[in-house]
């Protein structure tokens, strides 16, 4: 499909003008997958977090990632270059998400020169010592859930997700409070087998950018543990045109400098 | 000993730079890092105690510690234009050599242009898909600091080098010139003493073994080739390399070790199978000097052999196998024409690799557990290692290096007397 055309497609999906009211909980999931996960064709962003455990200890991660669709809803791929702490500096991580088989993950080790093939895994276990989990990050496929819309409130879909294969979550379902105009779930909470929510996301600051309401600060809480990851985004740009070659093993011992730079404006 | 364990002391003593802040989650309250002038030059690295100790003492070395230092590493990268300059280096003090040390890690350039980049001077390099096994990855190795106990880095040593990487459609071309032979980093008689086939003992010379290195000429500098493409998940290598076996394995006729003329070449596949991942190498070890294996005091051929599976069994906790075949080519030869047939490796040597890992969740504690065991040399290498990551900047490794073999002989049996416990305190900044 022409970039072009891609774009001009995620644009219509992914429209914040969405007036009219949706009802179909199918509908209202997989736009908000678009919203949170597809914005651009491409994009480029700072993060940084802050892990706070249980007992108050603080640890922090900053890192660039860079983006590229390469299917609308399916295949994705990131380039995650580290730069804070220092023990982590250089360390670059790069996926080929797939919705059909496991995601292919490389992790390069600057100190090693060695290019490290990371196992699929489980994509429910911590994403870089965060409370967020490798899927909170790179998007669960609206496909492994069934969906049921409870509530629509003034500003909210309320929408109940089950996994139709429990035994590969530690969830038995979750609600999404889904901002009706952005379509970007603003909080979602985790129910565990005893019936209590054990987990809640939540975003407190989205910016419009390049025409996509983007999150700009969220939060997770460990309700059991009392620990929390906050994850800020800055310097975001959409639809930057970063080529398929940057994603590849060359990106790993020379990151690409030129996609990796602040923009200016 | 006295003086690391002052400095251990003084390290412990460095200020704590972690400060609590009150709520985070307000957007104005995360410190200043993201003003960070990007263009400036960045200074990172960590300052190190590390102190390890032999369980019983060697008879043949007068120090009991295997590991007794403090070093300051300073990183940075300065990138004028479409140059990028890195630095590595490493400032310290060895108790066991009895003097300071400074080692360059990396200071090299590189450059890119549109689908080739470029990287020269000195820099660490790896290839191949074995862990902690090696077939087509003949850069140099510190096999001193691996057993010392030191930081896994450290296990790859730098080296000189001219290193070129093609990105083309059909397949990518790396190809590394390294002018001056670089041999691995082996055991010397300084730290570790090591097996003597005339004297049918381990010994530990004075002055530490120092073999002869190949004369600087042009021929003589070493040529490593990879090709190498990623077809939807796989990847595919293929490998040559023409120079000198990495370990001082043969004599010259005035008996005086030195390394062998080598010509490798080998292939690589790497992918996903079942939940976890599939490694298979193999590589072809030509002896130039000792083609039909008759000469005693050059190593003979070797076919080398790699199939490994790696997979994260639980959440958090990995498992990787390994199984490696050594096959001496001409083995009738060499034990014929040996004057220590009982000494010789076995046409097949086997070893078997298992390493376990579990983190904890905030990646706080790290346990990890690699062993080697060879079934036909009948010997092992554990190596346990314990990371505690008290914040971003404090960390504390506990670990050991635990060999034992039934033959002095035999690569981890001569270690023996080595076996090691370890402690290392850094501080990251």
């Amino acid at each position: 499909m022409p970039k072009t055309l891609l774009t001009i497609l995620i644009a219509a999906l992914a429209s914040p003008l969405a007036a009219e009211t949706l009802t179909d909980a199918d509908e209202i999931t997989e736009r908000a997958n678009l919203a949170s996960y597809y914005a651009g064709a491409d994009g480029r962003s700072e993060v940084r977090m802050i892990i706070t455990d249980g007992q108050g200890r603080e640890q922090r991660r900053q890192f660039t990632v860079l983006r590229r669709n390469v299917e609308v809803l399916a295949d994705q791929q990131f380039l995650v270059v580290f730069s804070q702490p220092s023990d982590v500096r250089g360390t670059v991580f790069l996926v080929d998400k797939h919705v059909d088989r496991d995601d292919d993950r490389w992790l390069y080790l600057p100190g090693l020169d060695l290019v490290k093939r990371i196992s699929a895994g489980d994509k429910r276990t911590s994403f870089v010592g965060a409370h967020y989990f490798y899927e909170d990050v790179s998007g669960r496929p609206h496909t492994e859930d069934t969906h049921e819309l409870i509530e629509t409130t003034d500003e909210y879909y309320v929408v109940r997700h089950v996994p139709k294969d429990p035994q590969s979550v530690e969830f038995v379902s979750y609600t999404t409070w889904i901002d009706r105009e952005t379509l970007l779930p603003m909080k979602i909470e985790y129910t565990n087998a005893a019936g209590d929510i054990y987990r809640r996301v939540e975003v407190a600051k989205v910016e419009t950018i390049g025409g996509h309401p983007t999150v700009a600060l969220s939060r997770v809480s460990d309700l059991l543990t009392g620990g929390r990851t906050d994850m800020q985004f800055r310097f975001i740009k959409y639809d930057v045109g970063i080529p398929e070659s940057v994603f590849t093993e060359r990106s790993l011992r020379a990151p690409p400098r030129d996609w990796l730079k602040r923009p200016s404006d | 000993m006295r003086p690391a364990v002052r400095l251990l002391l003084m390290l412990c003593l460095l200020p704590l730079a972690a400060l609590a802040q009150d709520d985070p989650f307000a957007d104005d309250d995360w410190g200043d890092d993201w003003s960070d002038d990007p263009e400036g030059l960045v200074f990172s690295g960590f300052a190190e105690g590390g102190l390890g100790t032999r369980f019983r003492s060697d008879p043949l070395i007068a120090a009991r510690n295997t590991l007794e230092e403090i070093r300051v590493r300073v990183e940075t990268e300065w990138q004028p234009d479409r140059i990028t300059v890195s630095l590595k280096a490493d400032l310290g003090y060895d108790g066991i050599a009895d003097g300071g040390f400074a080692e360059l890690r990396d200071l090299s350039l590189a450059f890119g242009g549109d689908r080739t980049d470029f990287r020269v001077g000195r820099q660490v390099q790896t290839w191949g898909t074995g862990d902690l096994v090696f077939l087509n990855d003949l850069f140099p190795k510190d096999f001193v600091s691996f057993f010392a106990g030191r930081d896994d880095e450290y296990l790859k040593a730098p080296g000189n080098a001219f290193r070129i990487t093609h990105f083309a459609d059909a397949l990518n071309v790396d190809f590394v010139w390294t002018p001056v032979f670089e041999p691995d980093l082996y055991l010397t008689g300084e730290r570790f003493s090591f097996f003597f086939p005339p004297a049918g003992q381990n010994i530990a010379p004075v002055p530490p073994l120092s073999a002869l290195e190949p004369s600087t000429d042009f021929s003589n500098g070493e040529f490593a080739l990879r090709l190498f493409k990623t077809v939807k998940g796989r990847e595919f290598a293929a490998y040559a390399y023409h120079g000198f076996f990495k370990q001082p394995t043969a004599l010259t006729s005035d008996l005086e070790p030195t390394f062998a003329r080598l010509t490798s070449v080998g292939a690589s596949l790497r992918q996903p199978a079942g939940p976890g991942l599939f490694n298979a190498e193999f590589s072809y070890y030509l002896s130039r000097d000792d083609r039909n294996g008759t000469d005693p005091f050059t190593p003979n051929s070797q076919l080398r052999l790699l199939a490994g599976y790696e997979w994260e069994a639980k959440p958090r906790f990995s498992v990787g196998l390994q199984y490696y075949l050594e096959w001496t080519q001409q083995h009738d030869e060499l034990i014929a024409n040996s004057p220590f047939p009982e000494f010789e490796p076995d046409e097949f040597r086997h070893l078997l690799t298992n390493r376990l890992t579990y983190r904890t969740p905030r990646d706080r504690y790290t346990w990890s557990l690699f062993t080697f065991f060879s079934p036909s040399d009948r010997d092992a290498y554990v190596r346990p290692q314990f990371t505690y990551r008290h914040s971003d900047a404090w960390s504390v490794v506990v670990g050991g290096n635990l060999f034992a073999g039934k033959r002095p002989q035999t690569f981890f049996g001569q270690l023996e007397d080595a076996s090691n416990v370890y402690l290392r305190l850094r501080f990251a900044y």
